[in-house]
């Protein structure tokens, strides 16, 4: 198991979130997460990438616990110094990209992989031209975010998480912010990527896509799991009544 | 007095004048952030001090802060500080422009979206990295022109210290007409500002331009 979450309960100002939610993610399998706007999707990626922190629950990366529960019932975090290590098992590609603007296609890449990780110019650069070679941008490392279409830049959000060789990269609806056209070439990469083995979680609108590349689909409604399953089952012959419901907005 | 005599002992003044000038501006561009990041602070005690000290400032006139800073020690505590002109009026300029700068730079970090932090913090960047890589380069383009016309004012504003009677420009500049009766000062003043706030302007958007490269 590359990571597991147990328990998970998150709440802000006493609006419970996640409710009691766990699910696991194995080495090299690619999970889609389909579910209602506000149903606790981005929330349940930010507590996996400790961009929020949970009151709750477990979250376990390479078998080390990285949060548990307390005594008091409460989650506890491990210390500073074991926590960079988590971190850097994990990356995240926002709905909105969020390149820095002010960096060079090619900086936003190495940066973080030399002033993070400590890693040489020469050796981060190289992997950087490898990545956006794979993302068929090759022609764009010398140029600024602003120059490129948003599935350009979406892209290069990808890269730039690949650059930090994360044990499992979450994707936060990746497409939700391009126009219709754009959506195909980042779907492509994300596909290039599942088909090599990387392990990925995706919360994603794109139920075709998720039929295609998902070892597994959960769907979530209202901070809980509903449903989980083979995509064939959980998209194509669901046994909840929410999920057939969810499911029909998309067929119409 | 000959126009040369005139020029020459006005140039005196245009040294000190620069003195107050770049001595400001050193003290409160750094200080400004301190006072940013300290509006900040978790602790609302901090971030309550910080806020009064900025209305202070910005609800009174420089020229009484001025004097508050030279007499206020005397008056206030009793202390005697020999040679305190020139120091008083630095303080009284560093801490006013501190204020402002201060304010210019909390707009620009505000400005900043949430998502550059989380982009940066999950990419395992410190926060203090995440600052001075991320944050600050953005920030800087973003109130450049504030800070320019701020720049700006503190040009004409180095003529407060006339109210100390330090001999700057402008207070060299009523000296020198008054006992000779001329008008020459005040133009060889007005002249020296204007060229002054050219140059500010020139160097402010030669930066500008440099930080074009990117939207
Ligand atoms: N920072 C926050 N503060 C308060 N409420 C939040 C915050 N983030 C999310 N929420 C609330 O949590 C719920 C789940 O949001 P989210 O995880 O974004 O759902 P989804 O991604 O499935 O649309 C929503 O009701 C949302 O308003
Ligand atoms: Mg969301």
């Amino acid at each position: 198991m590359i990571l597991e979450m147990n328990n998970i309960q998150k709440e802000f100002d006493g609006l419970e979130v996640l409710k009691d939610i766990s699910f696991g993610v194995d080495s090299g399998e690619v999970v889609s997460i389909i579910g209602p706007s506000g149903s606790g999707k981005s929330t349940l990626l930010r507590c996996a990438t400790f961009l929020e922190t949970i009151d709750g629950g477990e979250i376990i990366y390479m078998g080390d616990k990285a949060a548990r529960t307390g005594e008091d019932g409460k989650a506890v975090y491990a210390g500073p110094q074991e926590m960079k290590k988590f971190r850097s098992y994990c990356g995240l590609v926002f709905q909105q990209f969020n390149l820095f603007p002010h960096y060079s296609i090619l900086k936003n890449i190495t940066d973080a992989p030399i002033k993070v990780q400590g890693k040489s110019k020469d050796e981060a650069e190289a992997n950087a031209r490898e990545l956006l070679k794979k993302m068929g941008i090759e022609d764009k490392a010398d140029a600024y975010p602003f120059q490129l279409s948003g599935g350009q830049q979406q892209r290069v959000a990808i890269a730039r998480a690949l650059a930090m060789k994360p044990e499992i990269l979450f994707f936060d609806e990746p497409t939700s912010a391009l126009d219709p056209e754009l959506t195909g070439e980042v779907l492509k990469v994300i596909k290039q990527l599942a088909d090599e083995k990387m392990t990925m979680v995706v919360v994603t609108h794109e139920m075709p896509f998720a039929k295609a590349v998902s070892d597994r689909v959960i769907f979530m409604d209202g901070g809980v799991i509903v449903e989980q399953g083979a995509p064939k089952d959980v998209l194509g012959n669901p046994s909840e009544e929410r999920t057939q419901q969810f499911l029909r907005v998309f067929e119409r | 007095m000959t126009f040369e005599t005139m020029l020459s002992t006005m140039a005196s003044g245009m040294l000190k004048t620069g003195l107050i000038f770049v001595l400001t501006l050193i003290g409160s561009l750094p200080l400004g952030m301190i006072v940013a990041l300290l509006h900040k602070s978790r602790f609302f005690i901090v971030r309550k001090f910080i806020s009064i000290y900025i209305s202070i400032i910005r609800g009174t006139p420089l020229m009484l802060q001025l004097l508050v800073w030279y007499f206020g020690p005397f008056y206030l505590f009793g202390w005697n500080i020999g040679n305190w002109r020139f120091p008083a009026i630095i303080v009284a300029f560093v801490v006013n422009y501190a204020a402002y700068f201060a304010e210019i730079y909390r707009g620009g970090i505000e400005s900043i979206p949430q998502g550059q932090y989380e982009a940066a913090q999950v990419l395992g960047y410190s926060k203090f990295q995440t600052f001075m890589r991320i944050i600050l380069p953005q920030v800087v383009k973003i109130i450049l022109p504030s800070v320019t016309n701020e720049v700006i004012t503190l040009v004409k504003d180095t003529s407060m210290a006339f109210t100390l009677a330090y001999a700057e420009v402008f207070s060299l500049a009523k000296q020198i007409s008054a006992s000779q009766s001329s008008f020459m000062p005040f133009l060889i003043a007005g002249v020296f500002y204007f060229v002054a706030n050219y140059v500010v302007e020139f160097i402010m958007k030669r930066i500008e331009k440099s930080m074009d490269y990117y939207k």
